[in-house]
This record gives structure tokens, sequence and C-alpha cells, in this order.
């Protein structure tokens, strides 16, 4: 079937007679679990999603939401469970017509919208003259989906705003000759009000075809807006699935864990403990890529959170107070930082665990440029009993476990003498027993006037902070100071729709 | 410290092991196919490959320290400094009438020409191999220029003190051996050769422990620099400056800091493999010369071996590899995949 | 109807691409300028034709270091291959004609494999090809050890050949970078080999192949060298595997003059012809302007560096 001769949405027949309830499912997920090296990302999800209908998926940071989208696409196979399409077990070639736009998009930047069509449904386009083929459709369903989207097919992927990259990346998942799921991956993080509309108009036309869509997102609003179903997913599971109607934005935040206050302060006054300690660092109306006018400051010995939903800003506050290089910014310490993505910014992988460990702090030992190895290896030989990381100080670091890698990368940070430390959301991924440990080194090394700033996507984490800032769309949203802090509290500002138009 | 890990599998993985091993066990092969072939001589073989071996070993160390700094590090400057630094130096020291200054004008010739190529790939963002290139270039210019109408000679004594060869065993010999435990010693014990082997291992990971990476990658194309002009300060004098005196370090000097078993990807360097590899590739060029084969024969083994080795070792995960150091543009796409918990790249 | 309305690009994005080639442009253009008020007869159909001859087979080769640097590597062994091109077609394409396209065939063949032990093997291509090169060599000097035998007749008339009306070597320059934009820059083939270069993780998950993708550029690669060795041999009319040495380097230089970047996923063969000429002709200024031949690769060198320069200039203006 060509491309070009489709109409709005797949092929199956719409049976309008029956609700969505009685439809057959399309995709249907039976106690499905997934383990990733220790973490358990799912733990058995039963998930079924009927054709011609909207099924919103929510969950919070880390409940595995984007496992069970790759597992469902098709894209990883499970460790248990089965994997139905169209009620038949699944092999490879059955998820061709089961479509993901990704959040992050999933083009080649370098090349134009027309050829990222080409990549993704070479199928169904005709092997001459395909590039104008896909132009025409590309250009067509983008008409379609977004009017007035302003992007040409010729348009190189790199050259546009990051909503444009969004809209192509959406219509290149609908682009196929059948499509019977489509799964939307945070579809609206970056698009605008306008465009957002016309999606879910567009969707619900979609539907009316019969194509089932699976649509992610942390905007519940807009999710019961749209949805016919939505499905809570917490802690690798699936644990409730409703009906849309009926449900209201605090009834899913309930479902998802999150204590909804019934009137959020905003910019709460710090605690007169914090206001008099120390400034050691200072964000003054910090704007530019990614920052909105944040003002936060950082006193001596204080621990202060970073929280909200994953990039609102947060980690390019840390890459201020770890650069601070322009005028709003200012650090009066020295310091160091704490990556969370251990494999590309931390582990240095063919080093032992002592050499690891020592890599910031031999700079402060050394005397003239040479090491001092006796003096390295008592502070090692003290952090490794500190944190007990097994294996000692002579093994090498690709050996131990993810959890005991973070701990040799924390103390990295901590055994120098820096005074103030950056933790980039350091644990996830860690074992309870592990992150207990390091909370305790945190407030210790707080005790002793240590100033740490601290993004975690664990809201619960942020408990163990003196003040936390919540972020949203690169804005400070609230400052919570001492009792205030609560993941409730935390959950129900990032996800308050205010300030959602930006 | 006496907490080991359990197991056999301490720590020295497969590819930890003594890699600098492969160079000597090579040179000692083509040593016993010369003693068979020759039948005579076996220690005067070795005398000599010592005596000519130390020039590549030098400039091969420089280029063992510019791989380590990771991938897409190469300084391909060093052909042109050993020419220029060769005639700079003679020319010094036929100057002066002191060998001395005429090596420390060779080095300092070749810290020049490194500086040149550090302000461009710091400066400009020049890729590492434009910048040495474009430096050498500027350097072949000048040596093209010095050798029209040069007359001086190479210092006697410095000449002499090269060909010295007390019991057999060539005082530059082990003077550069010296020089090569100086090289390990400035890696494992100062903090500028950690650093250098951090930033090799994950540029992003040193940045972020605090490691200057701009600074470290700057001491790197220095240094290299230097002891390639030092290579041809004594090249000159061992032989006689010309311009083409450094023609072969280029190639040579990137295949034995390969085959010596310094991690091309960066972040391992192994110093005495320099020498295995160096010994190894003079007692080729003997062995050819021996059997009568031509250049030819030469450089045909020497590709093959270098290609041998490459593929044997394999380079590993490649979206840590060249690509990826060239990128200066952020990758959203490209980047956001890698940080999730596996990328769906598996498959493919 | 919106993207008949929509510009055919974002202007600025457009400009700064495109700025690199248009910095080289400009100076291969004041080159020319310069060359015509030293030698009025420079803007003839003869003058153009001399001075432009001589950039043919580096244009040429810098089309293969442009292809292989689509897909994100380098070739450290362009240069001596090209050398051994010209080799071959003075030695076994003259004695057995037969065999010397067979040889030239498995040339192209072993880049190709080249290509794929590259990524089999997951190693850089910067010292993979640096290896090949020793090989190359080798193999050049194996054949002929010194320089001299002559080039087949055909190949001769073809390096004499003086069409009226336009300067000769612009056909070949042209019709090269024209057959590689067909295939970099049109052909589905292309744009597997830019995705590569651009995001590997999205050809794999749209069920594409990468190593297709590699081993293609290799080909392509081994072609355009053979071509360019073809010239090269057409134009001195003897073989010399050390001719082209010098290529290895200027080809990098002139992909990166003409706007392509060692990221990997964008082709760029206008931009390298430009950058290619550009590069050729400086020695011909530089003789008409009558500096030192030992100076020109000073200037060489300079000149790629000031344009660089250029570059991070306009890049952040434009930014």
């Amino acid at each position: 079937m060509h491309v070009d001769n489709l109409p709005a949405g797949g092929t199956a027949p719409p049976d309008t007679d029956t609700g969505p309830a009685g439809r057959p499912p399309v995709v249907t997920a039976r106690g499905v679990t997934k383990t990733y090296g220790r973490t358990r990302a799912l733990t058995g999800v039963d998930l079924e999603v009927r054709a011609g209908e909207v099924l919103g998926l929510v969950g919070h940071n880390g409940a595995g939401k984007s496992t069970l989208m790759r597992v469902l696409a098709g894209l990883e196979p499970c460790d248990a469970g089965t994997v139905l399409v169209h009620g038949a077990k699944a092999s490879a070639g059955d998820f061709r017509t089961v479509r993901m736009a990704y959040q992050e998009t999933s083009l080649c930047p370098d090349l134009t919208v027309a050829e990222n069509m080409w990549v993704s449904s070479r199928h169904c386009l005709p092997r001459l003259r395909w590039r104008r083929a896909a132009s025409d459709a590309v250009g067509r369903r983008l008409d379609e989906m977004f009017p007035g989207h302003g992007v040409s097919p010729r348009d190189r992927v790199e050259d546009l705003s990051l909503a444009r990259r969004q809209m192509v990346e959406i219509a290149r998942a609908c682009l196929v000759d059948r499509l019977d799921l489509l799964i939307l991956d945070e579809p609206t993080e970056s698009l605008g009000p306008d465009a957002a509309r016309s999606l879910y108009a567009y969707v619900r036309r979609l539907t009316e075809a019969g194509t089932a869509v699976l649509l992610i997102s942390h905007r519940i609003r807009e999710v019961l807006s749209v949805a016919d179903r939505v499905a809570v997913l917490r802690d690798g599971a699936v644990t409730a699935e409703r009906p849309a109607s009926g449900l209201s934005e605090p009834d899913v935040l309930g479902l998802m864990g999150a204590h909804v206050a019934a009137a959020p302060t905003f910019g709460a006054p710090a605690a007169a403990g914090t206001a008099a300690r120390e400034t050691v660092a200072e964000l003054l109306g910090a704007t530019g890529p990614g920052l909105r006018e944040v003002t936060l400051r950082v006193g001596r010995g204080e621990v202060v959170g970073l929280a909200g939903l994953a990039g609102q800003g947060q980690q390019e506050v840390l890459e201020r107070l770890w650069r601070p290089v322009r005028r709003d910014t200012t650090v009066g310490v020295s310091r160091a930082y704490v990556p969370g993505d251990r494999q590309r910014s931390g582990v240095l992988p063919l080093w032992s665990v002592g050499d690891n460990l020592i890599v910031t702090a031999l700079r402060g030992i050394a005397r003239r440029g040479l090491r001092r190895p006796a003096e390295e290896r008592a502070v090692v030989a003290d952090w490794v009993k500190r944190l007990s990381i097994r294996g000692g100080a002579e093994a090498g670091i690709t050996e131990l476990s993810g959890g005991n890698q973070q701990k040799v990368i924390v103390a990295r940070a901590f055994a120098s003498p820096a005074g103030l430390v950056l933790l980039d959301d350091p644990f996830r991924g860690v074992d309870v027993h592990t992150k207990t440990d390091l909370y305790g080194l945190i407030r210790q090394e707080a005790a002793k006037g240590r100033s740490v700033v601290w993004y975690s996507s664990e809201n619960a984490e942020m408990a163990h902070c003196d003040r936390v800032y919540v972020f949203r769309a690169g804005r400070v949203v609230a400052e919570l100071t001492g009792e205030e802090i609560s993941e409730e509290r935390i959950i129900g500002v990032s996800f308050a729709e205010k300030g959602e138009d930006d | 410290m006496n907490i080991r890990v359990a197991g056999p599998r301490s720590w020295s993985g497969p590819r930890n092991g003594a890699p600098w091993v492969w160079g000597f066990a090579a040179a000692a092969l083509v040593w016993l196919v010369i003693l068979v072939i020759s039948g005579q001589g076996g220690g005067q073989t070795v005398s000599l490959a010592l005596s000519l071996a130390p020039y590549l070993v030098i400039v091969g160390l420089g280029q063992m320290l510019v791989v380590t700094a990771g991938p897409g590090n190469i300084d391909v400057s060093v052909s042109s400094i050993i020419s220029l630094a060769g005639f700079v130096s003679v020319a010094a020291a036929s100057a002066t009438g002191s060998a001395a200054v005429g090596i420390l004008a060779g080095i300092g010739v070749g810290v020049l020409v490194a500086a040149v190529s550090t302000v461009a790939i710091l400066g400009l963002s020049v890729p590492p191999i434009i910048a040495t290139l474009a430096a050498g270039l500027v350097a072949s210019s000048i040596t093209l220029s010095t050798a029209n109408g040069f007359t001086a000679v190479p210092d006697a004594g410095l000449r002499a003190a090269l060909n010295l060869r007390p019991a057999g065993v060539p005082v530059l010999a082990l003077a550069i051996a010296v020089l090569t435990v100086l090289v390990a010693a400035l890696l494992r014990r100062t903090v500028y050769g950690r650093s250098l082997v951090a930033v090799g291992q994950n540029r992003r990971a040193a940045e972020r422990a605090g490691v200057p990476v701009a600074r470290v990658t700057a001491t790197t194309y220095l240094l290299s620099g230097a002891l390639a002009g030092l290579t041809g300060a004594l090249l000159a004098a061992y032989i006689a400056p010309s311009a083409d005196l450094g023609t072969r370090y280029l190639l040579d000097s990137v295949a034995v800091v390969v085959i010596g078993g310094t991690l091309i990807s960066g972040g391992r360097a192994v110093p005495v493999g320099v020498w295995g590899a160096a010994l190894f590739f003079i007692l080729l060029d003997g062995l050819v010369n021996l059997v009568g084969w031509s250049t030819a024969a030469q450089n045909l083994l020497k590709g093959g071996l270098v290609l041998f080795v490459l593929f044997l070792a394999g380079g590993g995960d490649r979206s840590g590899g060249l690509a990826s150091l060239f990128r200066r543009r952020p990758r959203p796409a490209a980047a956001t995949t890698t940080t999730t918990i596996t990328g769906d790249d598996t498959d493919g | 109807m919106a993207q008949l309305l929509a510009p055919a690009l974002p202007g600025r994005a457009r400009m700064r691409r495109s700025a690199p080639a248009a910095v080289s442009a400009v100076a291969l253009i004041v080159m020319i300028g310069v060359c015509s008020s030293l030698q009025p007869g420079v803007l003839t159909v003869e003058g153009l034709t001399l001075v432009l001859s001589a950039t043919v087979p580096l244009v040429i080769a810098a089309q293969a270091q442009m292809t292989l640097m689509a897909v994100g590597d380098i070739d450290l062994g362009i240069g001596n291959f090209v050398g051994l091109v010209t080799v071959v077609s003075a030695t076994l394409l003259v004695s057995s004609p037969l065999t010397g396209v067979l040889v030239l065939a498995g040339l192209v063949a072993a880049y190709a494999v080249l290509g794929f032990l590259i990524h089999l093997r997951q190693v850089p291509a910067l010292i993979a090809t640096l290896g090949a090169s020793f090989v190359w060599l080798g193999l050049g000097l194996f054949l002929l050890p010194t320089p001299g035998g002559t080039t087949p007749e055909w190949l001769a008339s073809f390096g004499a050949w003086q069409p009226a009306g336009f300067p000769a070597p612009l056909l070949p320059i042209v019709v090269v970078a024209l057959l590689v934009y067909l295939l970099s820059a049109r052909s589905a083939l292309g744009v597997r080999m830019r995705g590569l270069g651009s995001n590997p993780v999205v050809l794999r998950r749209a069920g594409l192949r990468p190593v297709t993708s590699r081993v293609v550029a290799y080909a392509a690669a081994g072609v355009l060298g053979v071509l360019s060795g073809l010239v090269l041999a057409s134009q001195t009319g003897g073989g010399d595997v050390s001719s082209a040495s010098s290529y290895t380097l200027m080809t990098v230089a002139a992909v990166i003059l003409g706007g392509g970047s060692f990221a990997g996923g964008t082709a760029v063969p206008w931009g390298a012809a430009v950058g290619g000429v550009t590069l050729g002709l400086v020695s011909v200024v530089l003789s008409l302007l009558d500096v030192r031949s030992d100076m020109q690769s000073a200037v060489q060198g300079v000149i790629v560096l000031a344009v660089l320069a250029g570059r991070v200039v306009v890049g952040k203006v434009l930014r």
C-alpha cells in the first residue's frame, strides 16, 4: 500500500457500535518483567491496549514507563511474561504496525526531514523518486496534524526548533501503511499549546479510524481530557486502571502516591536557621538555555535540593555552579561534582577503585606535582572502610556493582577538599542499602560545614535536604523548607499545572 | 588494602595483562631468524639494533602520550619537527660550539611548533590532526628554506658519543632507557600523568572529576613536540641534517605505539612496549636488508602487522570512539539514548 | 500550502552551514583574481586549463575522503593509495590491461574489506587506514621500486585533451562532484551513509544495518581513489607511489575547508571540490607571486588555519 493514498488513520474497520471496552485488544502485556542488572524496571505488568481507544499511562520518574513502552513496541524482549499482538504471541515482524514517537526524538540531526522519513518509513515509499514521495507524504501528514507547522521537508532536523522536531517525530511515527498502535512518549513536552491541541484532535481522528493510541505524559490534565482509560504505573507494575471519565487530577495524583496540598505555597520563606548561614554560592536571576530567572542561594553546611520532574532546569543549575563563568552566578568555594550517569561521566573504566577514588583529591595531596602514594593510600583506605566498598581499593572499578561504583564516585567528591559538592541525581538505580549509607554520609559532611547541592529525580530523597527548590520549565516554582519537604508536596507542586501555557 | 577481590579474576583483565610482551616477542623472533639466516654475530645484531632503535623510541614516547590523551588525538607534525630540529640543532651547535646548546635548540624548536598546534587545538577548536598538520607544514617550509645552502656540520663530539658502544651496549640506548623510565614515572607518579590517563579513559568523567582537561592536553602536545625535537637533534648529529630526515617517523611512531600495546582509544600508555615495537621494526629492517628484500616487502610487512594487531585486538565500543570525540555540537537524540539504562542498540 | 510558504531553509542555519564553503570560495576567487592580475593570460581557456589541471587528482581524492568523513571516519591512507594506482596504471595497465583492470578492481574491493573489518572489529579508522597506507606503499614499491613507467596511450591522451571553449579540467571536477553528490546527497544509500555518521542508533531502530553504510562508503572511496590515481598518472605520464603522499592530509584539509566535519553525517561534495581547488591553487598563485617553493607548504598550512579560524569567527557571529 502506498503511503500517499492513506486515509488519516489506520485501516482497521471502525466499529462504532461497541464502546472501546468491547473492541479487540491490539497489544496485550501479561505478567511482563524486565530487569537491568540489579534494577527491576518492570515487576509484572498486565496491560491491554484496545483498538480505537486512547490509553493514558501515568507514573512518576522511574516507575518503568519507558521500559514498558520499549517492550510494547517490540524493541526489547521481556525477561518473563508475554506480549501479544492481536491476541497472538508476537514475533519481531508483528511489531511493524506498532510505532513509537520518542520524547527525545528518533531522528538523524544531519538529515533532512524527508530523508528521515525514508529511514523509518522506507517500506512504504517507492524505490525511485522516494524523496518526492517522502516529502509529499510528510508534508501532507504535518498539514493534517499541525496546521501552520512551518516545517519544510527539505529542512535539516538540526535546524528545527525543539517543538518542530517533536512534530516531525510524531509525523514520522504516523507515516506507515498500517498503524495499529501509536505510542506517544511525552508528546507535548516541547510542543506549544496550539500544537498540542492539534495533536490531540488528530489522535481523536486516528482512534475513530480504529488505531489504538498509548499516551504517556506527566501532564495529568491533558491525559484525562484525551484518554478513554488511564493506567497508573508504580514501581514497575500497573497499580490502577480506570476509565478516564469521572477521574479528576487529584484522584490520579492520589493513585500515583501523591498527596496534594490544597494550595501549594509558592516561594515559602527560608527558615530562620538557613538565612543566618554564610552564603557560599548564589544564582541571581540566572537566565539562559533551559533556565529562566532562577534565583537561589546555598549556605555553608547546607544541603540544598533541586527537585521537580526530570529536565526542568536542575542540571543547568548544577552546570552553572560547576563552571561559574556567567556574571549571574557567584561561587565562593572550590567544587566537586558527582555525576549521575556513571558510565558516561563518572567511571574511569581502566582504573582500580583506589585510582578512581583519589583522582580528584590527589591534586591537593601532591607536592610540586609529585604524588604522595602513602598519603593517598591512607585516604583511599579510609573511604573504602567508611563506605564499606566491596572488593577493596585494588579491585577494578568495572568489576563492582553499580551501587558500589556509585559509592566510589561519591567518595571521590567528598575525599577532595571541595567546599561545595554538586550531586547530579547520583542515586538512580542504586540499592536501598547503599543509598542509606550515602544519605548518612551527606548529612555528616554537611555537619562538618560542607555545602551540598543535590538534584534528584526521586522526590523521597529530598527529605534529606535542608531546603528544596522545585523546578518546572526552567523556573523555580516553589521553595520548601524543613517540615514542608515531603514527597507528596513535591509531586503536587511539580505536577500542578500553573504556568502550563508557556 | 588487605581486602582483595575474591576469585581468580584480579585486576588485570584480558586486555590488561602484559601487552608490551608482544613487541619484544616479535623482535626476538625476527632476531632468531636473522641469526639462523646469517649464522653469525647474534650479539652484533642486537647491538646495532640497540643503537638505531632509540631514535624511534623517543619520538614514539611522545606519540604515545598524545595517543593516550584519548580518541582523535594524534600528532602528525612529528616528522616535520624532526627534520627542522635537525637543522636548527646542528646550526646552533656549530654556532656556539656546544652540543648541549644544539640539543636544547632542537627541543625548543619542537616545543615551538607544538605550541602552534596547541593554540589551534584549544583556541580555534581545530581537530588535532588538522592542527598538527598545519603546524607541520609551516615547519617543513622553514626546513626547506634552511636546507638551501646549509653548510654547518654536526658536532663531532656528539656524534662520537652517539656511536659510543662500550661492551657493545650503546650509551644512547642506556640514556633513552632512563628516559623511558622517566616517562613511565611521569605517568604513574605525577599529577599530570594521572590526569592524562584519566582524560584518555573518559574525557567527560575526567572533566567532572576536576581534571583541567585543556591544560593536560596542551602539556601533552608540547611534550610530544619536545621529544620529537630531541629526536631530530640526535638524529641529525648521528646521520646528517636533511629535509627528509623525519619522513619515515610519522607512520613509524604511530605504528610502534599501536604494536607496543598502548590503547589506541586512549587511557593506557605502555612506555616499555614502545621499546619492544621499535626493536622489532629496526630488526625487521635489518632482516629485509639481509635477505635482500626491497623496502616494498618491508612496508608490506609493517602495514600487514599493524593491521593484524589492530584487528586482532579490536576496539570495543564505537559509541565512545573517534566520532564522539570530534562531535562538538550536542546531539540531543544520541545523547539521551545513551543515558537510558540500555539504549535499544543491542540488535542490528 | 504551509510548506510552500515556508522558506526552503531557515536562513540563519543555511548561512551558518554554507559559511565554510563560502569562505574558501572567497579565498578561491581572490586567488584567481591575484593570478589574473599578475598573468592576464590566466583567465583564458588555456590559462585556466593550465592552472586547474594540477588540482584535478587532489579534488577527486578529496571526494574520496569526503565520502569516508560522511560516515565519521578518516582515511590516512588515501595518499599512498592514489600513488599505488598511478604505479598500477604505469605498469600492469600497460603490460597486460586485463590484469591491470582486475588489480584496480581488487584495490576497490580491498577498501570495502577494510571498511568491513573496521566496522566488525570496532577499531578507529584513523589507525587502520594508517596501517593500510604502509600496505599500499609496499605494493607500489613492489610493482615499481623507482618512479617511472609509462601510462597507456588512452590515459595519456585524456591528460592531453584540450577541448575548445572551456577548460578541460573543469569537466572531471564537475562530473565527479556531481556523481558523488548524486550518491551521497540524493540517493537512499547516501541517506544511510550520512545517517550512520549522524546517529547510528536511529538506523538500528529503523532496522537498517550500519555495516552496509560503512562498506558502501569505503567502496565508493576506493573507486574515487582509483579515479584520482588514473588522472594523476595521465598528467605525470608515469607511476610514482609517493607522488601523492601529500594528498592524505591535503584531502582532509580540503573537506574541512569545504564545510565538512569530523563528526560525520554531512556530505559536502561541492564544498570538497571548492576546498580542493583552493588548496591546489595555492601553489600556483605562490609560484606566480614568486614565492619560493620552500615556503609553499607553510602558506598552505597558514591558509588552512586561517580559514578554520575564519570559520570559528563566522560561526560565533552567526550564532
